[in-house]
């Protein structure tokens, strides 16, 4: 990129030239286009790495620090141990269709689809107003979804 | 000249002293002598490399096989948990906490005040995920729930805390004996005083033989007039063990003495030692060995070593020289001044003072009424674990033990359990004339994660015999029904809850010339009556057309579906349940249907750690949708009215909580059964007899009271049936299954998948206002 400076007493000015800027304005506005349409991309597909929120208040403190503490473990990639916290908090109680989402996106994150799809079912049987939750569930679910693919390679 | 004259005489006299030394060892160096002697020791030496051999290969086996730990579910409490301060007094003597008055200052202690608070010292304990290090924790109890769950030293809320699980059972995999291993540093002090002063005094200073103690037995034994100690060492004593030699030849013992030193030059004193008390032979019950201290004082005391007095770890010491001439069941007399002998060697070692040898010598022999057949106290749930293990594990590693296997097995569920059979086997036995010599199974299970939380085989529980639960393969009767009826709803075109069946005199052509007409219970015929009602009150003829009309395949279809994996007959009669499962397949049916169409095979194993407590397998919670939840629904509230109106309405005498079941019976009264959840627990029932004759006893008459007695001292929750989408609520007309409404007589309202609903009305005649008053309160 050219740049000619041109000094005025004590500042510095970069003055560009009109093509060159032409083209910045277009990576902005392509930039901005994706940024838009980025959540819907992520909607499509379950995006590996996005625990489903739970912020029902019903969720009694024991369920809730169970799942705080698979969250943890899931991040630190200890898939196994994440599914294990989990699986003592259905012990405690069965009836979350939080945890059992969780279980679902783990088994996801670790390729087993259709273990993930049965925890997903699992979570929409006992899921009781939470319609952003039965979407995300459904997502896993969904046989016509791009799953499909990894299913075959499972 | 004089030098050299000299230095030949000194040669000459030096030749002359090597002369005269050769003629006399002269045959040392004879070439043949020598050919022998090496001959000799090569032989010799050949033969010490086979006996260490042979030395070193059982040692190996006996040292490096560790027992494997059973273990049950962790208890973990959290604010909320239903719970009674009886309850976890019994998990913390269990897992051998001990109860201090003052406030807890080590790992493993506690209190409790005014019966409600307690202080807990926890025990770093290695699970599957990890240490948990010791930590301390405070906890009350109020209206059997935990209220308040605190750090001990803060008013800092813990969410949750995970006790350490109660240790169940040693299992000795690759021999599968019972053995109940102990390490050296947890045998107690006085016992190895004892057993060292009597067997063994210099021990620890000999090489394996002791030629000075054989001379001090002999005068001694002299001098009592009769043998009081033997002159071989444990050494000796372990080889003689090992290697269980009846013959007391000078071969023998030549070759117990060699092995004996090579013994002590491959191991250490603590391992022959910790060997050596794990090994002895002591006593015999009936085909079983006892072998080892911690075995015997369970088998003679029903208490671990640990526990035990001091006189009759005494007692335990004095059976080393004869357990059968010894034995204090047989010959209390013998033993007991046997045992008196043992307490005076550990008076002269300085181990007892005289007053409390003569305290001890005063006290009975204190064995326990009942042996402790094995050391595993619940035999049906360790066989069941290691049913479970053998599926995964092949013999070669199993040998490597020394596994810590975590399971769901609840202690205190299968406490009730065991108190709940003793206690109802005993009550029906006297109060119905025909029945006697009763045999029972009681599997308890958490229906929405499949796993076994208590298992009952004998009606003497700690029995390790014939695990009923497991093998006994028995007819079920009516407990098919609902499998059938769960087929026909699947086709909600053809059949709905208010479908007409026929309940009328059937005849049907199995062969060319036989003909089969079921009946009915009551022998009756009750005519035309809706799908529900032929389920709710387990009518066989209305069954027996709906099976057929089905088709058996699809029946069968519907088991597997529900988690029964075994062949199901195709005939006729396998619609009345005339065929053969056992408790645990019946369990397993019947949790597809409690968890509401997600099959979880059910297990008892959740995870296993290897000997340094790292992780070997997990068996996750792994659930399959195999039945869609309408039809599961409509089944369930059938089930759920049975224990309402239905064959288990004696249920609502005891518990206002929502249930769901289903009794069974079979014919002439052969088998009773009852298979009932709550919300997350499901527990099957069967009582019948060995030699299959009558009980005298129905479903409802029988298994159903064992399984009300074991519910009513559970923390039941009632079930939530959760209506799936899809399906609607109707009110019909009880007798036509036309559509009603709810102020018409006789009306009922019944789930229906939606655009299965009937069409046609049924004529109304006014409920009459004392019925809709009844209604109101339904």
């Amino acid at each position: 990129m050219q740049v000619s400076r041109i000094h005025r007493s004590n500042q510095t000015f970069i003055q560009l030239r009109p093509h060159k800027l032409i083209l910045i304005l277009l990576l902005q506005l392509s930039t901005l286009w994706l940024t838009a349409c980025a959540p819907q991309m992520i909607a499509q597909q379950p995006e590996v790495g996005v625990l489903p929120v739970a912020d029902n208040p019903q969720l009694p403190d024991v369920i809730k620090s169970l799942i705080s503490q698979s969250d943890k473990q899931y991040i630190n990639n200890d898939f196994t141990g994440a599914l294990a916290t989990l699986e003592r908090a259905v012990r405690i109680n069965p009836r979350y269709a939080e945890v059992w989402s969780r279980m679902a996106q783990v088994y996801l994150t670790l390729g087993k689809v259709e273990q993930a799809r049965q925890h997903a079912k699992r979570s929409n049987s006992v899921v009781k107003d939470n319609n952003k939750l039965r979407d995300f569930n459904n997502n896993i679910i969904r046989p016509d979804s791009n799953l499909n693919q990894k299913e075959q390679t499972h | 000249m004089t030098k050299q004259k000299s230095k030949a005489r000194k040669k000459t006299s030096k030749k002359k002293k090597l002369k005269k030394s050769k003629a006399r060892f002269g045959f040392l160096l004879n070439k043949h002598f020598l050919l022998g002697l090496s001959v000799f020791v090569l032989l010799f030496s050949s033969y010490l490399v086979y006996l260490n051999i042979q030395i070193t290969d059982k040692m190996s086996g006996r040292i490096w096989s560790l027992p494997s730990h059973v273990y049950a579910r962790p208890l973990e409490l959290y604010q909320g948990k239903n719970l009674t301060t009886a309850q976890l007094i019994s998990e913390l003597k269990q897992i051998e906490y001990i109860r201090v008055q003052n406030r807890p200052t080590k790992p493993g202690q506690y209190r409790v005040l005014n019966e409600a608070h307690f202080e807990i010292i926890s025990r770093t304990f290695t699970y599957w995920d990890g240490e948990q290090k010791s930590q301390g924790i405070r906890l009350s109890i109020y209206n059997n729930k935990i209220s308040i769950l605190h750090h001990l030293y803060s008013d800092e809320t813990l969410p949750i805390f995970r006790l350490e699980p109660v240790k169940i059972a040693g299992i000795y995999p690759s021999t599968k004996e019972e053995r109940q291993l102990i390490k050296l540093d947890e045998v107690p002090d006085d016992l190895v005083l004892a057993l060292l002063a009597v067997e063994d005094r210099r021990f620890y200073d000999h090489w394996g033989i002791d030629p000075r103690s054989i001379i001090r037995a002999m005068l001694a034994n002299v001098m009592a007039g009769g043998t009081v100690q033997g002159g071989s060492t444990l050494t000796q004593q372990l080889v003689k063990n090992l290697f269980l030699s009846p013959e007391r030849t000078l071969t023998r013992k030549i070759n117990e003495a060699l092995m004996a030193l090579l013994l002590e030059i491959s191991y250490d004193k603590s391992v022959i030692l910790e060997t050596y008390i794990n090994e002895v032979y002591l006593g015999q019950n009936g085909a079983q060995q006892i072998h080892g201290f911690e075995l015997a004082s369970q088998y003679y005391f029903a208490n671990s070593l640990r526990k035990i007095r001091r006189d009759q770890m005494a007692l335990l010491v004095g059976l080393v020289k004869g357990p059968s001439w010894y034995d204090p069941r047989r010959h209390a007399e013998r033993a007991r001044s046997r045992r008196d002998q043992v307490l005076i060697l550990m008076h002269e070692r300085g181990a007892l003072s005289l007053a409390q040898l003569k305290k001890y010598k005063s006290l009975d022999l204190g064995l326990a009424k009942k042996p402790r057949f094995s050391a595993n106290r619940y035999p049906a749930l360790v066989d069941l674990v290691k049913r479970q293990l053998k599926q995964d594990y092949n013999e070669d590693d199993l040998k490597s033990s020394g596994l810590k296997i975590f399971t769901s097995i609840d202690p205190l569920i299968q406490t009730q359990a065991e108190a709940s059979v003793k206690r109802v086997i005993t009550r029906l036995e006297k109060n119905n004339s025909r029945a006697e010599n009763l045999q029972t199974s009681l599997i308890v299970a958490s229906s929405q994660q499949g796993e076994i939380q208590a298992m009952v085989s004998d009606r003497k529980p700690e029995f390790p015999g014939f695990n009923r639960s497991l093998d006994a393969v028995r007819q079920i009767g009516s407990l098919i029904k609902p499998a059938i009826y769960l087929t026909a709803l699947q086709k909600p075109d053809r059949y709905t809850l208010a479908s007409l069946l026929d309940d009328s005199p059937l005849h049907i052509k199995t062969s060319k010339d036989k003909l089969w007409s079921p009946q009915n219970y009551d022998k009756k015929f009750s005519g035309d009556i809706l799908l529900f009602d032929a389920l709710n009150k387990s009518r066989n003829i209305p069954t027996v057309r709906l099976g057929l009309d089905i088709g058996l395949p699809d029946i069968s279809d519907t088991l597997h579906n529900l988690g029964v994996n075994r062949e199901i007959p195709t005939y006729p009669s396998m619609t009345l349940g005339a065929f053969s499962l056992s408790p645990y397949d019946v369990a397993n049916m019947y949790q597809t249907f409690a968890a509401n169409g997600f099959n979880v095979p059910l297990k008892v194993i959740r995870e296993v750690l290897n000997k340094d407590g790292l992780p070997l397998k997990r068996y996750p919670l792994e659930s399959e949708k195999t039945i869609d939840e309408k039809s599961v629904y409509l089944v369930n509230h059938v089930l759920h009215q049975v224990t309402q109106t239905g064959t288990a309405r004696s249920l609502t005498k005891t518990f206002p909580q929502s249930l769901a079941g289903k009794t069974g019976t079979t014919d002439d009264l052969r088998d009773s059964w009852f298979a009932g959840f709550s919300d997350n627990q499901l527990a099957v029932v069967w009582i019948g007899r060995d030699d299959n004759a009558s009980t005298g006893l129905t479903g409802s008459s029988g298994a159903l009271r064992l399984w009300s007695d074991l519910f009513s001292h559970l923390n039941v929750d009632s079930l939530e049936m959760i209506q799936p989408a899809g399906i609607n609520n109707v009110w019909i007309d009880g007798e036509s299954g036309g559509l009603s409404n709810k102020n018409c007589l006789g009306a009922v309202e019944l789930p229906f998948i939606q655009g299965s609903e009937p069409t046609e009305k049924a004529e109304c005649k006014s409920a009459g206002f004392i019925d809709q008053i009844k209604r109101l309160f339904n």
